[in-house]
């Protein structure tokens, strides 16, 4: 039997499993709500500074638009960096899907670490890892588990993207079908490409601990170096850039952070979306590889 | 001589600062029944997880029929797995949970061989309840199943016995003589008597050293030796009995156990007992029983 063919078994066996267990529709449920939460509170956010807008340019139309295109370059500029935010492609977004998709992307790590902490170290605890140990290829076990893992998350992410740009078609004068389909089909692809670099850094925090909560803690703990790294770095680079002189070399840290690619995903630019997609792809093979490594190696 | 079923070269595993198995060589010919003996902390449960690939030596060799262990596939479909310790994952009813095993392990008509195994450790009404809602017993009995799906050559049985009642576990006996020729079985066990009954042969570890191997009758001395059980207060003639024809060695214990060694060929052994127990009539000396060579019991205890 290849290892293509046990991989396959696998897959569909834990996708069988999860699709019985009710922890998939709890998790659904939660990033549901998280996600219906962030569109009330960004809609209702948008409707006061517009409200202020309309209040401060005294009735005059054109002075209202001038506030309000000012308004959105900013914000997009802010979401998607400012060199896509003038594009044609992101203007045809409403910035609440914009806003919330870009709150769920900076989310989404941790919701993957709780979707997946466990694929491998839920077995290696208890020991029944060793049923399949015996019976198949470790590697085959880790494509296995993360495939199945990774088409749970594909699903569920789709249904939000579904849930945000549905919510905007409704509440959004001017958003036509006609622009939602391919800004679905956008986001939906961006958020895969992310969540999947993330699932791979699950998997390998799952097979580094054995027992469940020691590898979500570890999960959250690299979640958080990574935050740290991009922020650190990104504001050297900011603040060399400030005063006109060359990075330090501690700015480069930012570079090692899967967050740092996560605005160039959404860049209108194909060049410049596809080196984050590269990146998140690289990201997530290194990951991969290593829980591998570890995986072929540890006891079980 | 018969291929090894498995082979161990030189083989230690370290946790830390503890040295759980200190170079052991061990071989094992395909088609015996064998046992892994030793107190606890022996290194059994650890040689035993390093067969099976669970564990990987920090020195050595490990090869299962004929390949080293870590090799990729290396026991699907040839080897069979009972771990101790080890339950079973929950979400899954039993039958489809052994379903996928067997189809993971290649083997042909899964569902039959899922209810085939099933139906070996009586437990083919477990078929549609959930893993995690059986008792202790019932799930080492579904443990022991997967392990003989599609009746792999190598089955490694890790303490099969411990934990289940009487009635059960003389079915787990008889499912493991019922394999005697036909599969190669290696057990870990505790139980010594039920190994001496079942094995051919056994390993002895303490302190993660290999005391001693070899076969049962070896182990136990029965090609050398026998015990005659005496009635207590009995006068025994035993320079008349070390004057028997190929007797080597003749004392009796505290417990009233007459124990000879005698030569191993030449006379036979029936010869040898025919001639104590003629001194012992002639004597007057009366005795309840004879048994051959030492009890496993007692020769674990004597070597570790």
């Amino acid at each position: 039997m290849t290892f293509f063919q046990e991989t396959l078994i696998i897959w569909r066996a834990e996708l069988a499993r999860a699709a019985r267990s009710g922890r998939v529709v709890v998790l659904l449920a939660l990033y549901a709500l998280f996600s219906i939460l962030s569109l009330l509170a960004i809609s209702g956010l948008l409707r006061l500074v517009r409200s202020q807008i309309v209040g401060e340019a005294g009735g005059d139309p054109e002075a209202t638009a001038a506030f309000e295109a000012a308004l959105q370059d900013g914000l997009l500029g802010f979401l998607v960096g400012e060199a896509a935010a003038g594009s044609a492609s992101m203007q045809a977004l409403p910035i609440v899907v914009l806003a919330v998709f870009r709150l769920t992307l900076f989310f989404l790590p941790a919701y993957v670490a709780l979707v997946g902490f466990d694929q491998i170290s839920g077995e290696l605890g208890p020991r029944s890892f060793r049923y399949l140990a015996v019976r198949s290829r470790r590697a085959s076990v880790l494509a296995g588990k993360f495939l199945a893992q990774a088409t749970l998350l594909v699903g569920l992410v789709l249904i939000i993207d579904l849930l945000i740009v549905g919510w905007a078609l409704v509440s959004e004068s001017g958003f036509t079908l006609g622009a939602a389909i391919p800004g679905l089909i956008k986001l939906w692809l961006v958020a895969t490409l992310f969540s999947l670099a993330y699932l791979a850094l699950t998997t390998l925090c799952s097979v580094l601990a054995r027992s469940p909560a020691v590898s979500l803690a570890l999960n959250f703990l690299l979640l958080f170096a990574f935050w740290l790294a991009d922020a650190v770095g990104s504001g050297r680079a900011a603040l060399a850039k400030a005063e006109g002189i060359d990075p330090p070399v501690s700015a480069l840290i930012r570079y090692l952070s899967p967050s740092h690619y996560a605005s160039g995903l959404l860049h209108p630019d194909l060049q410049a979306a596809g080196l984050s997609a590269l990146a998140y792809a690289l990201f997530a093979a290194g990951f991969l590889l290593l829980a591998l490594l570890a995986l072929n190696t540890r006891d079980v | 001589m018969n291929p090894a079923a498995f082979e161990l070269v030189d083989v230690s595993k370290v946790f830390g600062a503890k040295r759980a198995v200190e170079q052991l060589s061990l071989r094992v010919p395909e088609g015996s029944c064998y046992g892994l003996i030793g107190p606890n902390g022996a290194g059994k449960t650890t040689t035993f997880s390093m067969l099976c690939g669970f564990l990987r030596p920090t020195a050595g060799e490990v090869r299962i029929l004929g390949r080293p262990v870590d090799a990729p596939g290396a026991l699907k479909g040839r080897v069979g797995v009972l771990p101790q310790d080890a339950v079973l994952p929950a979400g899954w009813k039993v039958g489809p949970l052994l379903t996928y095993w067997a189809r993971l392990s290649g083997v042909e008509a899964p569902e039959a061989a899922a209810r085939e195994a099933l139906e070996k450790v009586a437990l083919a009404d477990v078929w549609g309840s959930g893993s995690q809602t059986l008792s202790h017993g019932m799930t080492k009995r579904v443990a022991l199943a997967q392990a003989l799906l599609g009746n792999p050559p190598l089955v490694l049985l890790d303490e099969p016995t411990a934990g289940l009642d009487p009635k059960v576990a003389a079915l787990v006996r008889q499912l493991v003589e019922s394999m005697r020729g036909k599969q190669t079985v290696l057990i870990s066990s505790h139980n010594l008597e039920e190994l001496e009954r079942l094995c051919d042969g056994a390993a002895i570890l303490d302190h993660g050293r290999l005391v001693q191997a070899g076969s049962m009758s070896e182990l136990t001395g029965a090609a050398v030796g026998f015990q005659v059980e005496l009635v207590p207060g009995s006068d025994i003639p035993l320079a008349e009995i070390l004057a028997v024809p190929g007797v080597q060695e003749a004392v009796v214990d505290p417990n009233w156990q007459l124990r000879v060694r005698h030569t191993p060929v030449e006379p036979t052994v029936e010869v040898v007992v025919a001639g104590v127990v003629r001194v012992l009539l002639d004597a007057g000396v009366g005795f309840r029983s004879i048994s051959r060579g030492q009890r496993l019991e007692a020769r674990v205890l004597e070597v570790t």
